[in-house]
């Protein structure tokens, strides 16, 4: 037995008896709520067991997230989607309301998708509903993105600038934006003021990288905090003064 | 010693961010939360929309992922709706967030007794994306036929007046995905021109400041500090605010060993033998 087996088989003891203790003491509830805490304890704490070294309870929990992220799903769509939108009309289709037929189109265009899974012969079917979901969504998309992400965007780098705090602001983004778009400039050999330009746009896309690296931090911590308060508070039911 | 810090071991800086959560959670270490005008906006709007009676909806896009930081989020957003007498409408772009939203709204409306159907309802799940926020925009009804407890929006208190999304006082979208740059800024606001709102995970936060500098979005909470400052506002202290004494505590120890680390190679690194 080397060292990574004994932190395993440790760990384990230390988590029963710990879930023994809080359940005999009263502390967590002999109920479905009781369960459920001590399940997602033992789930949290196995996940982030892999901080040690990765190991077959990270995997199994790793797993188990995926199939009940997956099935929660499939139940979400049947029963908020497919159920009452597709199915129960469709079913009650008869001579006299045939006001639901035409989801008849979008559903067989949903069958036709599925035959990309089947025998060659069928699978041609679904270039059909591609064919479909490409032409809706990029004549959706393109004028739509155009409009927010691209015009919306020229708008406020384009205003006048002021001799006040909001006129410095606009300033430094109008250098940033043309230095940038300046650095990813490739036709042109980047020497003399291009050369120039890009070094400042590449100090710009490092702060703003910096920014960014420093909000990931931040949310991943939130997210571990958001863990450890559970595990303290309640899992082993410590009455904390902050949470 | 030397030695030790050029090739420190990484779990030992674990070690430390896992004392830095956990003893200023033990210990009351209460940090000051100034509040941005980006996090302002929003709580001002809402103030507004209650003095003119107007509906208020969320988009709850988030997954169990995001929990600790966009449900305080949540919950402070509408416990000041509800706070106001404000009709809140939810409902959501991604499954996982269904049964979050459900207990946030439960919580809330518990709290200030905010009556289901009168004062808000839960549309649930439903996919389409940008096509949903268009049929939404032109036909709410037609897009959200029933809720998630199969009542009929077009007779429901809440949702019968509304005709599409301009009839909405603002809209606010709490989320940890791509929902608001993706979603309901060009499908959305860009068209049908209402107020809009974001809460979002500190990850997304840089890539939608230019949203709020072109006046797409009037206001936005970012990440665990966001969520802080908006519960510092309506004066209910909760999960966000208890943890930012821990959040500002492991900062600071991120902060010294990116200093040591970048000491120590200054001085050693570059050398024969440095850091690995």
């Amino acid at each position: 037995m080397n060292r990574d087996h004994l932190v395993f088989f440790l760990f384990l003891l230390v988590f029963a008896a710990v879930n023994i203790y809080l359940f005999a003491s009263g502390s967590l509830p002999a109920n479905m709520t009781g369960l459920g805490t001590f399940i997602a304890a033992g789930i949290t704490l196995s996940l982030y067991s892999f901080l040690y070294k990765d190991n077959p309870l990270f995997k199994f929990a790793e797993n188990l997230y995926v199939g009940v992220a997956a099935a929660y799903t499939l139940n979400q769509v049947w029963y908020t989607v497919l159920l009452p939108d597709v199915i129960t009309p469709i079913s009650e289709l008869d001579g006299e309301s045939m006001n639901n037929l035409w989801l008849l189109v979008p559903t067989m265009l949903g069958f036709f998708m599925l035959t990309q899974l089947s025998a060659a012969k069928y699978s041609w079917l679904s270039r059909i509903a591609f064919a479909f979901v490409v032409g809706l969504g990029s004549g959706l998309a393109i004028p739509r993105t155009i409009a927010a992400n691209l015009l919306a965007q020229m708008q406020p780098t384009m205003q006048a600038i002021t001799p006040d705090f909001a006129g410095v602001n606009l300033f430094i983004i109008l250098v940033g934006v043309v230095a940038v778009l300046v650095y990813f400039f490739y036709s042109v050999e980047h020497t003399g003021a291009v050369g120039v330009a890009s070094k400042i746009g590449i100090y710009f896309l490092m702060i703003s990288f910096g920014a960014s690296f420093g909000y990931t931090i931040m949310a991943r911590l939130s997210l571990l905090i958001g863990r450890v308060g559970f595990l303290l508070e309640e899992w082993l039911v410590l009455q904390l003064p902050l949470f | 010693m030397k030695a030790f810090l050029l090739n420190l071991d990484r779990r030992v800086i674990f070690v430390f961010v896992a004392l830095g959560i956990v003893i200023p959670s033990l210990a009351p270490v209460r940090m000051p939360i100034p509040i941005t005008k980006d996090v302002q906006a929003i709580y001002d709007t809402i103030e507004d929309v209650g003095a003119k009676n107007g509906t208020v909806l969320i988009s709850f896009d988030y997954g169990p992922s995001a929990k600790p930081e966009v449900q305080p989020m949540a919950l402070s957003v509408l416990r000041h709706c509800f706070r106001n007498q404000i009709k809140v409408i939810g409902m959501s772009h991604i499954p996982t967030s269904v049964g979050l939203a459900q207990r946030a709204f439960e919580t809330a409306a518990k709290e200030y007794g905010a009556q289901y159907g009168e004062d808000y309802t839960f549309l649930g799940f439903k996919p389409g994306g940008g096509s949903l926020v268009i049929n939404m925009g032109s036909d709410f009804h037609g897009a959200f036929q029933k809720d998630l407890r199969g009542s009929d929006t077009a007779e429901l208190s809440v949702t019968k007046n509304i005709r599409g999304l301009a009839d909405f006082a603002y809209v606010i979208c709490l989320a940890s995905g791509n929902t608001p740059d993706g979603l309901w800024i060009p499908y959305g606001q860009e068209r049908y021109k209402f107020k809009f709102g974001l809460g979002c995970t500190a990850v997304m936060a840089p890539d939608q400041y230019p949203y709020l500098q072109s006046g797409q979005m009037n206001g936005m909470m970012g990440g665990l500090a966001g969520a802080a400052e908006y519960e510092t506002l309506i004066n209910a202290s909760g999960k966000a605010t208890a943890g930012m004494g821990a959040q500002s505590f492991v900062h600071l120890i991120i902060i010294c060993f990116i200093v040591l680390g970048n000491v120590m190679f200054f001085l050693y690194g570059r050398q024969k033998g440095g850091a690995q």
